[in-house]
């Protein structure tokens, strides 16, 4: 175990990504190489009659197009929940039916990305339209109980506890309420770019992903040829979220482009595009049933959710694997249906049922802190547990009551006034100050490594692991500097690029929890293989004085409790993750997020001047990218709280604001101060590091505590998001 | 992108005659930040465009004339918005560019340019499969039933609803601005409040403009009212955003009593949008915050809501009296 803090160390990339050093895929280009743009479908439902491309194919420049009627041959990619790769089961431009508006009909090809965007533009399609629904409340939508659907039990079965409604019926205070959280889209910096190019009957597919094994093996399929044919690589990702984490519809259009060009083929998907052509959150509704006895024990919690999935995917939701936990509520129910609509099938966008889920519990908490008249950070710290409710197992670790203890101590919590609409600034705002527990699985996969020592000093470590933003290669070094004594500046890290380790899915927070104990194991391999070696002061030395050139070491670890078999999974690139109920325990990260608002009086714009945030997330490797994943979770949770919507016309389908102007991200001007701090106590079970997760569990609960904050300045209790003005007024 | 010539011209009347002997596909062409915009969506399709930014003395601008301010169509939103006379003296000015846009987009927009700009309206910009009169004249209106959350509550018509969406042409009319132009038949000059058309039946017409017209200048007579001014902007986040709802404010107080007053709207209307009813009312009050409340309600009377922009109304009413109390600090 990792029994001492790590040091602060800068990012190992920030010095590239500042000079605009790191290349990202979009960034490859090749003598002769051919730009792509889609062409895409403008409407909701129905199909393709004809196409005319005449236009398009004169455009000067335009050396191919491709619609359905060359490309039937293409198999489809299978859903990433059902045993494919793909982020849904359907793959665009294979067959003339159009599931959704926005979904890509045609590909052109063209000397320059200006006359394939223009070649695209031009192609003309007829369609016979079909009924289409796109909302929750759309009339006579089909709702499936996720329970009765075909999605794989126990994993999608109902969370139930206990006898929560019998529980519920008989409590002393029983808070009811409905909570709506809108479509929203991750909008990373980098778009979905591919270059693709075939040498040799290979083909290297360059684009930045969280999950280049799937698109290699999704690839093959789709193209039938061997895996080992296929090279993705992915070394670093300009932001995934969620977005990147499985073979996206438009990377086998790019590699048969270019097969059939017989040159390199780049495809940038444009933003606009990029709204209809990967997944997003999808719109969900929450209805809550919260019971406690007189004493604010609670009781009983019945949890029923209604999300959006597509009419060709059922994309699985597990609101309540995180809402039956926050506390140690004795009886729960969930209930989660799914509602088939006409879009892209949805996904897993950053905390993607954590944070909606702690969005409806935790504000039906601060309710019923108001029914008792109690504080809120009392009432949360009464109901912790150190059981988990619903397997009965003991938590690995559980360290919440402290991220709320030390949170309240830095914001200064003991200054609140109950009242709502009790504390006013200067200028006459109203002051709000909310709170709010979140929570995230601590997951992990499986993973094989490879570390080589050379006898000059350099180190190459390979392990599956891809690099958005997040940080995992300044983790990665953190460890391989501590345990092999090399400089940050002598580690070479093959990661997120097939061919030397399977590159599995980097997402669901389990990327340092799966990285780290490979590493840790990896170097204890190498050091016990050193010790046969005449001593030396330092690992190199030992190699020299032996005069050996290099030592390599290959480790392959199963996360707790995961069956051998397991590795088959992870080479053929499939999810091969676990969490959070590991045999004998069950895994949690855990965080408390304390928040002030600023009511403007007549206006009524919502600030956030001050945010105090501390997490649970085991061991931190790397405090300060760590810091950074945490400030980056709480401006996500002020954007979902308070600026994002995906706008649905139902008449049209589709998304309406498609860009960054009109899709209102938070900017640097919304964000006041974020205040981060680290219980930093290892998990004494996980995994030797000590290590859980960090990414999601950031944002879970920051949207709650604004949402608390503006009924303690206000009054209010808004349930919809985002809340702006217009609920104010 | 459709193809398209470029062309630089060295002079105004070379410019000038350049867009009028190209016919209806030529463009003056200033920072492009609209225009190039427009052209990628596909909202606009030139055939030729006709850079203007190498015109000797367009950019230039001068804020300390006695009778008036003078402001060269090219001159860009981000060197006006740091001007420290206009800060000082005519914040109502500073604070409507300051407040547009992003930095990286003040650095390349010009000031005529600014004022030609085209609504956020998605149904326009969006294309196929969306009805829009301005797009399609005659297709019909897509926004009418649909999300009109930031559609025009006030100057609409049956054909179209779409808000007009800058911030300095607001400022502009509020303290009486004119443009000068010229054309191949000479030069005219426009009062700023007659430059933008509400939509009637003609939607895509949107200016008084004639297309070979170039804006040279815009002029702004010298004002007391300058200093007691502001320019308030309330959008859905602090920075980079379109108006929800703004307001021109400018005052002449003696003590605590109005003796003149300029209110105009943004982000409200089809077009920058006076409100004489407002400073009618406030002539002679004490500017109290029931007097800026009364004359919030006097510049919104005869708002038309939509579906989903009714709280516009209200929020716009509120704004102006805001912007009223903001003022009145500064007398
Ligand atoms: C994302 C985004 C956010 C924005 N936010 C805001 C905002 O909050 N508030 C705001 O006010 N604006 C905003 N803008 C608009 C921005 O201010 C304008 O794009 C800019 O001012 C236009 O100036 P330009 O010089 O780039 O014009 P161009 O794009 O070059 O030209 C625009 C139009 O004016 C014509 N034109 C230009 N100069 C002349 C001239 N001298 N005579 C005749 N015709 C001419 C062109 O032919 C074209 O039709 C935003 C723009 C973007 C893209
Ligand atoms: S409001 Fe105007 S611009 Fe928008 S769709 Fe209607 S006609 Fe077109």
């Amino acid at each position: 175990m990792s029994d001492t803090a790590y040091p602060d160390a800068p990012r190992i990339d920030a010095h590239d990504k500042v000079r605009g050093a790191l290349r990202y895929a979009a960034d490859e280009a090749r003598p002769g190489m051919s730009h792509a743009a889609l062409a895409t479908a403008t409407v909701a439902r129905g199909t393709v009659l004809r196409i005319d491309l005449a236009a398009a194919r004169a455009v000067p420049g335009v050396r191919l197009v491709l619609t359905h009627e060359e490309l039937a041959g293409l198999k489809q990619p299978g859903f990433l929940m059902g045993g494919g790769y793909g982020f849904q089961s359907i793959q665009p431009v294979t067959s003339s039916r159009i599931a959704y508006r926005g979904q890509p009909i045609a590909l052109v090809a063209a000397d320059s990305p200006e006359a394939a965007a223009e070649g695209a533009r031009l192609v003309r399609a007829e369609y016979a339209s079909e009924p289409h629904q796109v909302t929750l409340d759309a009339p006579e939508v089909d709702i499936v109980a996720q329970a009765d659907s075909p999605l794989p039990k126990p994993m999608f079965a109902d969370v139930t506890a206990g006898e929560a409604d019998t529980a519920y019926a008989a409590a002393a205070i029983r808070i009811t309420a409905e909570f709506r959280h809108p479509p929203q889209h991750q909008n990373p910096i980098e778009m979905l770019s591919t270059v693709a190019e075939w040498r040799d009957g290979h083909l290297t597919v360059h684009e930045g992903t969280q999950n280049a094994e799937a698109i290699r093996h999704g690839l093959a399929r789709q193209l039938g040829i061997e895996p080992a044919r296929i090279t993705v690589r992915s070394p670093s990702a300009g932001g995934g979220f969620g977005q990147k984490n499985s073979l996206q519809a438009h990377t086998v259009l790019a590699a048969e482009a270019a097969r059939r060009l017989e040159r390199p083929v780049k495809l940038v998907v444009s933003r606009a595009q990029i709204f209809h052509d990967s997944s997003f959150r999808p719109a969900s509704r929450h209805r809550i049933r919260l019971g406690a006895d007189a004493a604010g024990r609670m009781q009983a919690l019945i949890h029923e959710t209604d999300s959006q999935t597509s009419r060709h995917d059922f994309f699985p939701t597990q609101y309540t694997e995180l809402s039956a936990r926050l506390y140690g509520i004795a009886s729960f129910r969930g209930r989660e249906r799914l509602v088939r609509t006409d879009v892209q099938t949805p996904g897993y966008m950053r905390a993607p049922y954590e944070h909606p889920a702690a969005f409806a519990v935790e504000c039906c908490v601060d309710e019923l802190a108001y029914r008792l008249g109690q504080d809120p950070v009392a009432l949360r710290l009464a109901n912790d547990t150190t059981t988990d409710p619903i397997t009965g197992q003991p938590y690995s670790s559980r360290h919440l009551a402290e991220c709320l203890r030390r949170g309240a101590a830095r914001f200064g919590w003991d200054r609140r006034s109950m009242e709502p609409g009790s504390m006013r600034a200067g200028d006459g705002s109203l002051i709000g100050w909310g709170v709010a527990i979140g929570a995230y699985k601590a997951a992990t996969a499986a993973a094989i490594a490879k570390l080589r020592l050379s006898a000059d000093g350099a180190v190459t470590f390979s392990v599956g692991g891809h690099e958005m933003g997040q940080g995992i290669r300044t983790a990665i070094s953190a460890v391989l500097v501590r345990r092999l004594g090399v400089e940050p500046g002598r580690i070479t890290l093959e990661i997120g690029s097939t061919g030397t380790t399977p590159q599995h899915l980097t997402a669901g927070s389990w990327g340092t929890a799966t990285t780290i104990p490979a590493a840790e194991e990896a170097c204890d391999t190498l050091l016990r293989a050193l010790e046969a070696l005449p001593s030396r002061p330092s690992p190199a030395e030992r190699l020299r004085a032996a005069g050996r050139p290099h030592l390599e070491v290959e480790v392959s670890r199963c996360a707790p409790g995961q069956p051998d078999a397991v590795m088959g999974r992870l080479t053929s690139g499939l999810p091969a993750a676990i969490g959070p109920a590991y045999p004998g325990y069950v895994s949690f990260s855990h965080v408390a997020h304390f928040v002030e608002v600023r009511v403007e009086p007549a206006t009524r714009r919502i600030r956030v001047p001050r945010v105090v945030s501390v997490a649970d997330c085991g061991r931190v490797i790397s405090p300060r990218t760590a810091a950074s994943q945490l400030r980056g979770g709480v401006v996500w949770g002020i954007g979902a709280a308070l600026r994002e919507v995906s706008e649905v016309d139902p008449r049209y389908g589709g998304f309406l604001n498609a860009d960054l102007a009109e899709y209102v991200l938070p900017v640097h001007a919304d964000i006041g101060t974020i205040d981060v701090e680290f219980v930093d106590e290892p998990d004494p079970q996980l995994n030797g590091a000590g290590v859980k997760g960090l990414g999601e569990v950031a944002m879970v609960g920051v949207a709650p505590a604004i949402a608390n904050a503006v009924h303690h300045a206000t009054g209010r209790r808004l349930r919809e998001l985002p809340i702006r003005v217009e609920n104010l007024l | 992108m459709r193809p398209f010539a470029y062309a630089r011209a060295e002079t105004e009347a070379a410019a000038i005659r350049a867009v009028s002997a190209g016919g209806p596909g030529t463009r003056f062409l200033a920072g492009g930040t609209t225009l190039y915009d427009l052209m990628k969506v596909g909202a606009e399709a030139p055939e030729r465009l006709v850079d203007i930014n190498a015109l000797p003395g367009l950019a230039s601008f001068d804020t300390g004339g006695r009778r008036e301010l003078v402001f060269g169509a090219g001159a860009r939103m981000s060197d006006v918005a740091a001007d420290p006379r206009l800060v000082a003296e005519y914040p109502v000015l500073s604070d409507a560019l300051w407040k547009a846009a992003s930095q990286q987009l003040r650095n390349m927009a010009s000031l005529g340019g600014n004022l030609l700009q085209r609504t956020r309206c998605a149904y326009f910009r969006g294309g196929e499969p969306f009805t829009c009169n301005k797009r399609a004249p005659g297709s019909g209106c897509a926004a009418r039933d649909g999300i009109d959350r930031g559609h025009a509550v006030l100057g609409g018509s049956e054909a179209c609803i779409a808000t007009y969406p800058g911030d300095w042409a607001v400022a502009l009319v509020a303290l009486d601005a004119v443009v000068d132009v010229a054309g191949p038949n000479g030069a005219r000059t426009i009062p700023m409040e007659a430059l933008h058309r509400e939509p009637g039946a003609t939607p895509e017409v949107e200016t008084s403009l004639a297309r070979d017209e170039m804006i040279l200048r815009i002029r702004v007579p010298a004002t007391q009212l300058g200093r007691a001014s502001t320019y308030h902007k309330i959008r859905d986040r602090e920075s980079y955003a379109f108006a929800l709802a703004s307001a021109a404010v400018a005052l002449r107080m003696e003590g605590e009593v109005v003796r003149e007053a300029r209110v105009a709207l943004g982000g409200l209307a089809t077009r920058p949008w006076r409100a004489r009813d407002a400073e009618r009312g406030l002539v002679g009050q004490r500017l109290t915050a029931e007097a800026a409340r009364a004359a919030g309600d006097a510049a919104l009377r005869g708002a038309q809501p939509g579906h989903h922009n009714s709280f516009r109304i209200e929020l716009g009413a509120r704004t102006v009296a805001d912007a009223l109390m903001i003022a009145r600090q500064r007398a």
